[in-house]
């Protein structure tokens, strides 16, 4: 099957279905009449539109972001391990959220929340970072990047537990939480907070497909083909920091969707990014609304947060790759 | 013929890397249709010299002039619509098919769209065709990691031609190859010396093909051009002692006459 096939047979059906199954599944059954109510006062409608319906949307806008910032990085440090999580892009924003909750400090500024700023802070400045090292060493290949980028999300990692440690306990709570990967605060309001970071990213990224192959030749190879490597890779760099800023606000870091969804998407369809983008998309807006419905309906008294759904399902295949590889 | 400006004309170029001096005062012009390899011992400054050309470096005197242009002030669309560059042999990792990959060279033919339309109509039938002259066209649709290095490098020298530009870098084409394939990869490049009139600028370890293919050989030490001339003056016990520090005997090729290098 060509790509372009698979993507409108299989990717593009498996995404819509996943879209509309999902809201119905869930402790208790829904009557089918909750669908001519949106907006009703009843205990259905508001399970239905109200929490499950933005849910389902969020997971699926998060799940698009996070494959697709992990097919992104992992074309521009070409190693299949890059995502923005080993890359400190995620746990700057991690950090930023982190320090904005445990000051407690909440504002907003031309439409934007402070967290979302401080997300955005946190993630611009591990990039800087990840440059600034890379541009001193005078080395700015792929290889000497993602050692800095393995650093900086360590070193991140650690102010992170040390605000926790630091912070009362109502606030280290909601940070840890938080830092667990979870979808349960999705409502209207962080679906379109959300929204246009994840979509200018997209788009920004879509757009790049050529340069993405390009990308993920040779550095020398793909210059000699005309390609301005350096800026690339920094305005690539820019669109995955938006769509993991809007991620990072509304759910925190869910891990392994980046590694994940883009792989498979390769083994299916190929690396040429014109037909990976598409795929990723799809593949991982599906994967992360499946696990978080599995998140939700697993546990009956409580909900188990989704990033562990999908940590325990990215561990195994983190290891199957190793071990195929 | 030889036109009277040179394509590339290097002046008193010097790059360094810390206190170490890479390429000192390097001057060099360089000729449409000429076929030209650089020796030297590694670390003498070679893939430095290429990399510059390439305006992949930036040195920190001197300039490059690319067809009466400091190459510094064009854009890279601009340098690989007249300089196209084979690496030494890639890494087989590349996750594309050859017909692919050999399209990709065609970037800067693609206008300054960066959308999703390729606006490059006949790139598909130059590749087709720089695959056949390459004799590659049935790897089309293999994958570059299932070829052996002498066809990956069969198919980065098809991209190369695939940008039409009318110079060639090449960095070491036939190293890391076993003898058979270091053959069908010169012989290959000879065939596309002799019926186009791209311009040559290799970079070679194999001294006895540099001796027998090119116009003109230049002999790199410590950063600087230490010999410039035909293969005839070049491939002389003096000189590449000069280049090397070895004693080598040279003899006349049985058949062609051209030296051949005794080691």
């Amino acid at each position: 099957m060509s790509p372009a096939r698979s993507i409108l047979i299989v990717f593009l059906p498996m995404a819509v279905l996943t879209l509309l199954l999902a809201p119905w599944i869930g402790n208790g059954l829904l009557d089918l009449s909750v669908l001519t109510r949106p907006g009703a006062e009843d205990l259905d409608a508001i399970i239905f539109w109200e929490i499950r319906v933005p849910r389902v949307l969020l997971a699926m806008l998060a799940g698009m972001g996070l494959s697709l910032g992990g097919v992104v990085f992992q074309a521009i440090f070409r190693n299949p391990l890059a995502t923005p999580f080993t890359l400190g892009v995620a746990g700057g924003a991690s950090l930023g959220v982190t320090l904005s909750l445990f000051l407690g400090i909440s504002f907003t500024v031309l439409g934007i929340s402070g967290l979302s700023l401080a997300a955005m802070i946190g993630a611009i400045t591990s990039i800087t970072l990840v440059y600034g090292i890379s541009r001193t060493t005078g080395n700015s290949s792929p290889h000497s990047m993602l050692l800095g980028g393995v650093a900086i999300s360590f070193f991140f990692s650690s102010l992170i537990l040390l605000f926790q440690y630091l912070g009362d306990i109502s606030n280290t709570f909601r940070i840890i939480h938080w830092l667990m990967g979870d979808l349960s605060r999705a409502s209207y309001d962080t679906v379109f907070q959300a929204l246009p970071f994840i979509l200018s990213g997209i788009i920004i990224t879509a757009s790049l497909h050529r340069e993405l192959n390009l990308l993920t030749l040779n550095d020398d190879l793909a210059a000699s083909y005309g390609l301005r490597v350096e800026p690339m890779r920094r305005v690539l760099f820019f669109a995955v920091s938006l769509m993991i800023t809007g991620i990072i606000t509304v759910c925190g870091p869910i891990g392994f969707v980046g590694i994940m969804a883009p792989h498979i998407c390769r083994l299916i369809i190929g690396t040429n990014h014109r037909h990976l983008i598409p795929a990723s998309i799809l593949f991982g807006g599906t994967f992360l609304v499946i696990c978080d419905t599995i998140a939700r309906t697993l546990a009956t008294t409580a909900e188990v947060p989704v990033g562990i759904i999908t940590a325990l399902l990215g561990g195994p295949f983190f290891l199957w790759l190793l071990v195929k590889k | 013929m030889k036109s009277a400006e040179p394509c590339l004309e290097v002046t008193q170029l010097s790059i360094s890397m810390g206190s170490e001096l890479l390429l000192d005062t390097v001057n060099l012009k360089i000729h449409e249709g000429e076929r030209l390899a650089i020796i030297g011992a590694n670390g003498a400054g070679k893939t430095t010299l290429l990399r510059c050309l390439l305006g992949l470096l930036q040195p920190d005197t001197g300039q490059i002039n690319l067809y009466g242009k400091n190459i510094s002030t064009l854009t890279r669309g601009n340098i690989a619509r007249n300089i196209a560059y084979v690496p030494q042999v890639l890494n087989p990792e590349i996750p594309f098919s050859v017909h692919d990959f050999i399209a990709m060279s065609r970037y800067s033919h693609s206008g300054n769209h960066h959308g999703l339309i390729a606006t490059d109509n006949n790139g598909k039938e130059i590749a087709d065709t720089m695959m056949q002259r390459t004799g590659i066209q049935h790897l089309a649709h293999r994958s570059m990691s299932t070829l052996s290095g002498g066809e990956r490098q069969k198919a980065s020298i098809a991209a190369a031609l695939t940008q039409q530009s009318p110079i060639l870098i090449l960095d070491e084409p036939a190293a890391h190859l076993d003898p058979k394939q270091q053959d069908s990869v010169q012989t290959l490049l000879e065939e596309i010396s002799q019926s186009n009139n791209h311009t040559i600028i290799t970079v070679t370890h194999d001294l006895n093909w540099a001796a027998s293919c090119f116009d003109r050989l230049i002999g790199l030490k410590n950063g600087r051009v230490i010999s410039d001339s035909t293969p005839q003056e070049s491939i002389t016990t003096e000189n590449l002692a000069g280049i090397f520090e070895a004693q080598w005997e040279i003899l006349p090729h049985p058949r062609t006459g051209s030296p051949m290098v005794i080691r």
